[in-house]
């Protein structure tokens, strides 16, 4: 067993490498650019055997990857911000035509106006493309769940795309000690991609993304929908091998913080979650009785496990870095969907869009409007801005 | 350094093109369509042993509407404007299998090639991708309904170039694609025509049997976006060759050669043949006129300057 | 309420009839809606329209099923597509025929109409273009609309999309029409050769519709399975082929565009057969033909 001090970027490419990708199509954008580097030096250094496109846009790789995929071979790229936006209508073609391209997201604000820092507001917009989405919290995790995406996506139950989406700079440019993992176990935990669906071979023709009458797109529409719920079952078994074989659990589809006994829980994505644990630990220190849920994937969406924690509280609050304006965060807009017939409040709270820090000083808030909720069994306001000048928390 | 290498060429003409239909019969092109004479032969001299790559356009839905197609080989479709680049995936993908020896080949229409799509184009042939990439020139958006592309040529209706009381169809000329893609360095660019079926037949034939990056402008009438008669289909494509509208000449390996020496016979022929030029003022047919002897004197300096006694 | 459903071919103007009638209903002071089968029909290929007629706002945005008129603008369909499909009992076929309505053979004995709007079109716009003529003949046979409001119905569709010179003689040719349409009943029982449509539920369905070649009760899918759609029924003009003249040259061979073109025989033998089955009577191997052994007959 190695540990190395890496980013969360190196970790992303050299999960790839322990993957075995045959064909990597990329372009750089900060911050995933080092990304996109490293693979570079993997390859040019021959560690790596992949054909590695340098396309001319986001927008290409993508359709790369797409099309290599198609021909039957394993594919990666990475991505942020104003390149998942580009891609996004090729994002599509992957989903509907059960295409397992894994794609580490660095989540950067999209613009206007224009930054660099993180935001979900480039992924969120995603989630109807039919691409599953894995949020993690550290460098460790970033590895982990790259070599457990392929895994996943490749399931045959499954054959879906996936995001594995980390925050810009807070995990894509910072170090921390990463175990990485051994190749001989890697390759026994992850076999060679040998697919049967969809194969473009001039010996076994077929027809991929033939021109369809609506006789064919609801049915198709229906498969996409089958292989996300089928993948919620996948997430769990593949989650337990790797902690069977590498000896990390991350708990599968959502992991849970000391939610025993909890009045308040907040629900949280990303890297904000790292920093809550240390608030929770403190509030039950104090008596307080919160706890905390990680988000884990976000498609598909955990419906049971959020009702499962629901029931055994007294009030919700749901953490988003991005908004649907007028409507509220997507990951509340989500839970309270999952949520509907219960009676405890859920509420949202909002920090950290544009890339600006979410302190500790702003978590503790979140939870202190959780416990509020909680005790009096109501919100004075349901969805909550924090951090905002001029806007009252 | 030699950016290919080049395969033996084995003539294959008219006589001994193959029999068997790789695009079958049965496909719901217009009655009188040019690309399907382009994508007929093309396939039989491809052979089985291919990929084909389709961008949203005619071609893709004339050549199958689920669960039919017209296509026995691998087909795939991802998107309107990344041809280019979805096809060189296939083929690095095929690479990765040990399936070097399979063709990949995108076939797209004029706006799916030279407008939207032209970045992947241009990215794909940046990077000398080694796909064949056929272009079947109609002057227009014909999926959508005739709209006019950036190939569509001056004076010419179409959707959106009505010929209206106070502008008369297209306003700015056709745009140069192939030397466009000449200016890219890529093994082979060549034009063809479905007027000229040897020279059509060589031209992809020898494409074929080269690796790297190939370009094929293949001018394909559509008598419904033109609007002429259906069986005027190749008779006027010879016409647009004659008349020096459009030029049949290659490049290979940096050495340009013109195929058919335009014999510049008047424009107004060719014109007259389609109903898309039927509004023009003798005002614009001269523009017309104008337009096909300065593209004649560039293209001659052209392949002068390009010609094979001034490579080094 | 009235419905009607046009059936056509790509080119031929069913959506631009189904307008015009709109318009001239709505003239009459009805409130109508006309629509396509929102298709990506080329030309030639079996295409459909809607028209709905009623005296007040009319909410329904769905196909027409169970139509009250069905407008036929070819009757070489009638074999092809099972036109009368759900018609109402109580309903009425206008056909472009050269026959009598009591020589039309449908799914069903109903009211029909006749004319021989092709005939009309090419004498009176000089092309074989059928939908002002069979608007003609739909005023004659139901009264619903006057003749001069399909007329006024033309002119405004017509005159928006060709102008007003053009669209005066299409308003002629439905003028034309409306004096020979003959009204009968046509016979029933014929059983037009529709075939099945693959419909499998989506866990037989490939995924993501990746398709091999698959041989289904309802014919070839996949790679390769076009063959099976016969285009042939598309055309005006068929070539008439005299080998005699042939020189086994192949250039007709090379350019059809349908591949309905095939060499047959060996040595001195050799000689083309034409698939009509497949051929949409372009007329590419007729112009082009060195030695006029091919001729364009309608």
């Amino acid at each position: 067993m190695v540990k190395r001090v890496v980013t969360g970027n190196y970790a992303a490419a050299f999960a790839a490498m322990l993957a075995k990708v045959d064909v990597i199509a990329a372009y750089p954008i900060t911050p995933q650019t080092f990304i996109v580097e490293h693979l570079s030096e993997f390859v040019n250094d021959g560690l790596l055997d992949s054909a590695f496109m340098r396309c001319e846009s986001e927008h290409s790789a993508m359709s790369a990857c797409v099309a290599a995929s198609a021909t039957g071979v394993r594919t990666y790229t990475a991505t942020a911000s104003q390149g998942l936006a580009l891609m996004h209508e090729v994002l599509f073609i992957a989903g509907s035509a059960h295409l397992p391209v894994v794609m580490p997201v660095v989540n950067r604000t999209v613009a206007g106006p224009i930054g660099i820092w993180a935001e979900h507001n480039d992924t969120m917009p995603q989630r109807d493309c039919g691409w599953m989405q894995v949020y993690v919290e550290d460098n460790q995790e970033v590895m982990d769940m790259t070599i457990q995406a392929f895994k996943i996506a490749e399931d045959k139950r499954v054959l879906l795309p996936i995001m594995v989406c980390l925050d810009a700079f807070i995990l894509s440019h910072t170090v921390e000690p990463v175990d990485f993992p051994e190749q001989d176990k890697v390759d026994k935990f992850l076999p060679p991609y040998r697919p049967d669906h969809a194969v473009l071979d001039p010996k076994d023709p077929m027809i991929i993304g033939s021109f369809s009458p609506p006789e064919y797109i609801q049915e198709v529409r229906y498969q996409t929908d089958e292989t996300m719920r089928n993948a919620l079952e996948v997430v769990e078994e593949v989650n337990a091998e790797w902690a069977k074989e590498f000896g990390r659990d991350y708990g599968g589809l959502i992991e849970e913080y000391k939610t025993d006994g909890a009045d308040a829980i907040l629900i949280t994505l990303g890297t904000v979650t790292s920093t809550a644990r240390d608030i929770v630990d403190e509030y039950r220190a104090a008596g307080k009785k919160v706890g905390l849920v990680k988000l884990r994937f976000f498609r598909p969406y955990p419906t049971e496990a959020i009702r499962k924690v629901a029931s055994k509280c007294k009030a919700i609050g749901v953490y988003d870095r991005a908004v649907s304006f007028s409507a509220g965060g997507p990951s509340w807009i989500e839970a309270r969907n999952a949520l509907y017939g219960y009676t405890i409040p859920v509420i949202n709270v909002l920090a950290g869009l544009g890339g600006r820090d979410v302190t500790e000083p702003d978590i503790r808030l979140m939870f202190d409007k959780v416990l509020e909720a909680a005790e009096k069994g109501e919100a004075e306001n349901e969805i909550v801005w924090i951090g905002t000048r001029g806007v009252k928390p | 350094m030699d950016r290919h290498q080049g395969g033996e060429t084995i003539a294959i003409t008219i006589k001994t093109l193959p029999k068997e239909e790789l695009f079958t019969s049965g496909h719901t092109a217009c009655g009188g369509c040019g690309s399907p004479i382009v994508v007929r032969a093309a396939m039989k001299i491809l052979g089985e042993n291919t990929v084909t790559y389709f961008p949203a356009c005619c071609l893709l839905v004339f050549g199958g509407t689920y669960p039919h197609n017209a296509f026995k080989v691998p087909y795939l479709h991802v998107l309107f404007e990344n041809s280019a680049v979805c096809a060189a995936g296939i083929k690095h993908a095929l690479n990765k299998q040990g399936k070097e020896d399979v063709n990949v080949v995108a076939f797209a229409g004029d706006g799916g090639t030279g407008d939207i799509g032209f970045q992947a184009l241009s990215g794909a042939a940046e990077r000398n991708e080694d796909i064949l990439y056929i272009c079947y020139d109609n002057e227009a958006y014909m999926n959508t309904g005739i709209q006019r592309s950036g190939s569509t040529p001056f004076g010419a209706w179409t959707t959106t170039t009505p010929a209206g009381t106070k502008i008369g169809g297209k306003e700015l000329f056709k745009k140069d694609l192939p030397k466009i893609m000449m200016a890219h360095n890529v093994p082979y660019v060549a034009t063809a025509s479905v007027g000229h079926p040897a020279d059509m037949i060589r031209k992809i034939e020898k494409a074929k049997n080269m690796k790297g990056f190939r370009y094929l402008q293949i001018f394909a009438p559509c008598p419904t976006g033109w609007r002429m008669d259906t069986s005027k289909t190749v008779e006027v494509a010879k016409k647009a060759v004659n008349s020096g509208m459009w030029t049949l000449f290659e490049m290979e390996d940096g050495v340009v050669t013109l195929n058919v020496k335009p014999k510049m016979e008047p424009v107004d022929d060719y014109l007259k043949m389609q109903g898309r030029f039927r509004h023009l003022t003798d005002e614009q047919i001269k523009i017309i006129q104008g337009w096909a002897y300065k593209k004649n004197e560039m293209d001659l300096k052209f392949v002068e300057a390009f010609s094979e006694d001034k490579k080094e | 309420m009235y419905e009607v459903r046009f059936h056509g071919r790509g080119g031929q103007g069913a959506v631009m009839a189904a307008q015009a009638l709109a318009s001239a209903a709505f003239q009459e002071g009805n409130y109508a809606v006309a629509f396509p089968y929102f298709g990506a029909e080329r030309r030639g290929a079996p295409v459909m329209a809607f028209t709905r007629v009623d005296k007040d706002k009319i909410f329904s945005k769905t196909l027409i099923y169970e139509p009250d008129y069905i407008v036929v603008l070819d009757d070489k369909l009638c074999g092809l597509v099972d036109v009368s499909d759900g018609l109402k009992d109580s309903g009425m076929a206008i056909i472009n025929s050269a026959e009598k309505p009591e020589d039309i053979k449908l799914g069903k004995a109903v009211k029909c109409a006749t004319v021989d709007a092709t005939t009309v079109a090419l004498e009176t716009l000089g092309q074989p273009i059928t939908n002002s003529a069979i608007l003609g003949a739909f005023a004659k046979a139901t009264g619903l609309v006057s003749i001069d409001s399909v007329v006024e119905g033309i002119m405004d569709i017509f005159g928006n999309r060709i102008g007003e010179r053009l669209a005066t003689k299409n308003a002629n040719a439905a003028k034309a029409a409306y004096e020979v349409t003959q009204v009968g009943t046509c016979q029933g029982g014929f059983e037009c050769e529709k075939a099945d449509k693959w419909l499998p539920g989506y866990d037989e369905l490939p995924l993501g519709l990746a398709t091999r070649p698959m041989e289904t009760p309802e014919g070839l899918v996949g790679p390769g399975s076009f063959v099976d759609n016969k285009t042939g029924s598309w055309k005006t003009f068929a070539p008439i082929y005299d080998p005699d003249k042939c020189i086994m040259c192949r250039m007709c061979w090379f350019y059809c565009p349908d591949g309905a073109i095939k060499e047959v025989g060996e040595g001195d033998a050799k000689t083309l057969e034409f698939h009509h089955e497949y051929c949409k009577g372009c007329g590419i191997c007729a112009n082009e033909c060195p030695k006029d052994a091919i001729k364009m007959e309608r």
